[in-house]
């Protein structure tokens, strides 16, 4: 948070660094690989001896961070693919066709199974089937139905048959056996985990918010790289606890926080600190972001929704498939955003049209009006690409943010 | 007769009019209950309207079928029917809803299934494709006041699998020749807003006036044509004016809706079991992956194919991820590929495309004066 390194800034990278080092020194000595999407559990793969879980999505992310998503989509753009499909794809296939040297971790280890799920988008599937062909690895599809109303139960068994038909086809193909007790146990780490997620994003009610939406952007990387893990758990209690006591001893990353904002889309990988400081410049913080309250809830709510003593963890798993950013319709957003503005007191929100996430940013126009109409703040929508700088203009969404924070002001002044 | 025209006339048949979302809805499902079904594609126009609800980066199906039912054909629809088709797709119906809301209507009754993506190799789905065909059965029965029949079904089936039929005569016309790919993309895109019965004399009609072919000489290159719609009818004339002869097509809304029928069944949930788990590979079931390259192959191989034109619909991710492993494997095989994009007001920008289609033609005909003549060919 703010300009210095805090010690849950540098127990992230450690974290990260020792998860990425794992990886590759544990398939040096043989372990089974799987490369996941985000909405994936991957506690079950935490159920093997000897399975190793990363996810491309989260590496494409650090690589857009990093400054290497230019340079790795257009290895891929020199294959064929297009400029206009999603840029993780495009970093991810730029990575493993040439580019591993641009990554900051080298790319993944090589997999020896690709597990995708339709739930954020069905891109994800024509995406891991690239590398199902290229690399001659299998592939096993998770297909979630969306949600226009909270999750049916048929579709919740459907999704419990696929959870065990996963387990079985890893067993098979790794020659281990799924050892129920150890995904229990990782099952309840990842419960402890999002807990303290939870507990650290509810600073950002504190006004001043005791922390902006880039600290959460940056923190999430752990959970898609160590969960079911005691170091996961740890890391976001001392994250809650540093940021709690923060709040406490009045340390705020915008002191004279004026403008409470919020943020509708994944993170602008490639601005994070830009971003940030013209932000801060205005006395602007965004506080909150669907894209970062939605793990750990229910389709799209903000709220923790727990993994209850006695529940059966893989019941758990498949009941949260739809709670990340895509996977529910305009009428959930809408009761999800509301609860943010409520709950946590947003005074104008940031739609991010985010041309690599069309399944995210399709239906913002009108859940954009939806909120202005019933809330009667000031919006604005700004063209962004989450890992793509060639296709973000800093003047232009600039003058939008500024335009949005005018907005607020004036509409303060005439009240 | 453009499309509006045509859900108008459909209106006069007295049963209640269905808009389904593309590419392969249950049509026989809801005709078999008295319902007149239609696929919502193939639209045309702009999209005033639906530029309010959707970015300018979803692809044109989506931007102009939300432009349909917003604003065109308000009030024409007695019912929408939606699968997990796309991802953008998925995302419309309550886009829908709003922007009717806007205009101070009321969205028609919808009416969804979600149609498993898993490959049967790895999950049985069977019991929830069931599940979600019983469901939709009994809200079609309970808003229509309808009453599903088995008999009914089957006659229904029979229809659409020769209207199926047909069309595949029709394609083999074109790949010999005596129809150009014009006339047979733009008949069958319009076919699309007729009743299958209609569509059947239609094709019939067609069918029967085929002549002899329509080439005095060799076709310049015999080609693939591959996408999600039939290219606009000036991109089409393009392609048949350069000579090329279309030997056959892997299109969503030609080919890949009508190349499989099941030949037998047992009842409404195997057949659709058949429907879906046997369909032609299209890049939007996501389960024919494995299978798509295979097929295409195979289709280039055995129409003894020299070219795959492949005609993207901008921005259908589905599309454009899968098409350079595809371009790969025909290169490797010998075929050469061309590609080019469409999207809204495309065919009135024809000129942008006439010269790769023409050089491409040359190419080809290059190629084809080094090798040997084909057998029963001249050669040129």
């Amino acid at each position: 948070m703010g300009h210095e390194k805090t010690n849950s800034g540098e127990s992230l990278t450690r974290l990260i660094v020792q998860s990425y080092m794992e990886a590759f020194n544990l398939w040096k000595e043989g372990a089974f690989v799987v490369w996941g999407a985000i909405v994936v559990p991957a506690e079950i793969f935490r159920g093997f001896d000897n399975v190793v879980y990363c996810c491309p999505e989260s590496h494409a992310a650090m690589c857009a961070a990093k400054g290497a998503g230019p340079d790795l989509s257009q290895i891929a753009e020199a294959l064929g693919y297009s400029l206009d499909l999603c840029s993780y794809p495009r970093i991810d296939i730029g990575c493993v066709s040439g580019g591993r040297k641009l990554s900051p971790t080298s790319g993944l280890p090589k997999p020896n199974l690709l597990v995708s799920d339709n739930n954020n988008c069905s891109l994800l599937v024509k995406w891991f089937d690239v590398h199902h062909r290229n690399m001659n690895v299998p592939h096993f599809i998770i297909d979630v139905p969306f949600c226009y109303e909270p999750q049916a139960e048929k579709d919740l068994d459907y999704i419990l048959t696929q959870f065990n038909d996963l387990i079985s086809t890893v067993e098979r193909l790794s020659g281990q056996t799924f050892d129920i007790n150890k995904f229990y146990d990782a099952s309840m780490q990842t419960a402890r985990a999002l807990f303290e997620w939870k507990r650290f994003l509810e600073c950002a009610k504190h006004r001043p918010s005791g922390l902006t939406v880039f600290d959460s952007f940056v923190q999430m990387a752990p959970l898609f790289t160590s969960r079911g893990r005691t170091e996961l758990v740890e890391h976001y209690k001392l994250l809650a606890d540093e940021t709690e006591e923060r709040v406490n001893n009045g340390v705020f990353p915008v002191p004279n926080e004026k403008y409470r904002l919020l943020w509708d889309n994944i993170a602008p990988w490639h601005r994070l600190h830009k971003m940030d400081m013209h932000l801060r410049e205005l006395d602007a913080n965004i506080v909150a972001a669907p894209y970062t309250s939605c793990i750990g809830g229910l389709e799209g709510s903000f709220e923790l929704f727990e993994l209850a003593l006695g529940k059966d963890p893989l019941w758990y798993m498949a009941r949260t498939q739809n709670m990340s950013v895509c996977p529910y319709g305009l009428d959930l957003r809408f009761d999800a955003m509301s609860w943010a503005i409520e709950q946590i007191g947003i005074d104008g929100i940031i739609f991010a049209s985010n041309r690599s996430c069309k399944v995210f940013s399709v239906m913002q126009m009108d859940l954009q009006k939806r909120i202005s109409e019933k809330y009667k703040i000031p919006t604005v929508m700004i063209e962004i690409d989450h890992a793509d700088p060639r296709k973000f203009s800093d003047e232009s969404a600039n003058m939008r943010l500024d335009a949005l924070v005018e907005n607020i002001a004036s509409v303060r002044s005439s009240v | 007769m453009k499309p509006l025209d045509s859900v108008k006339s459909l209106r006069e048949c007295g049963k209640p009019v269905v808009g389904c979302f593309p590419p392969y809805p249950p049509l026989e499902l809801l005709h078999s209950m008295g319902l007149t079904p239609f696929v919502l594609w193939g639209l045309r126009g702009e999209v005033a309207d639906a530029e309010r609800h959707i970015q300018n980066y979803a692809c044109s199906v989506a931007r102009r079928l939300a432009q349909f039912v917003m604003s065109d054909a308000n009030g024409l629809l007695d019912g929408l029917l939606f699968y997990n088709a796309c991802d953008t797709l998925r995302n419309l119906p309550e886009i829908l809803r709003e922007g009717l809301a806007e205009s101070g209507a009321v969205a028609p009754p919808m009416f969804r299934i979600h149609v498993p993506m898993v490959p049967t190799e790895q999950t049985d789905s069977s019991g929830y494709l069931r599940n979600e065909f019983e469901s939709l059965i009994g809200s079609l029965e309970a808003h229509f006041g309808v009453r599903f029949s088995e008999e009914k079904f089957a006659a229904s089936v029979a229809l659409y699998t020769n209207m199926r039929d047909l069309c595949l005569q029709l394609e083999e016309d074109v790949s010999q020749g005596t129809m150009t790919f014009t006339d047979f993309s733009e008949n069958l895109m319009s076919a699309n807003f007729l009743p299958v019965e209609n569509q059947v004399e239609l094709l019939e009609s067609k069918i029967a006036g085929s002549g002899p072919s329509l080439d005095s000489e060799s076709p310049r290159g015999r080609v693939i044509a591959s996408g999600i719609l039939a290219p606009p009818n000036s991109i089409s004339r393009l392609i048949d004016d350069a000579g090329f002869r279309v030997v056959g097509n892997d299109i969503a809304a030609l080919h890949r809706s009508y190349a499989y029928a099941p030949e037998t069944w047992s009842d409404v949930y195997d057949y659709y079991a058949h429907v879906y788990g046997n369909h032609f590979p299209c890049t939007t079931l996501l389960y024919t992956a494995d299978k798509r390259v295979e097929q295409i192959m195979k289709m280039v191989s055995g129409r003894r194919a020299d070219g795959f034109l492949f005609v993207g619909e901008k921005f259908c991710e589905y599309e454009y991820l899968e098409l350079p492993y595809l371009e790969k494997q025909l290169k490797e095989l010998g075929t050469s590929v061309l590609a080019i994009e469409i999207s809204i007001g495309d065919d009135t920008a024809v000129e942008t495309y006439r010269t790769r289609i023409e050089a491409w033609a040359e190419m080809l005909e290059a190629a084809q004066a080094t090798t040997s003549p084909r057998v029963g060919q001249g050669g040129k």
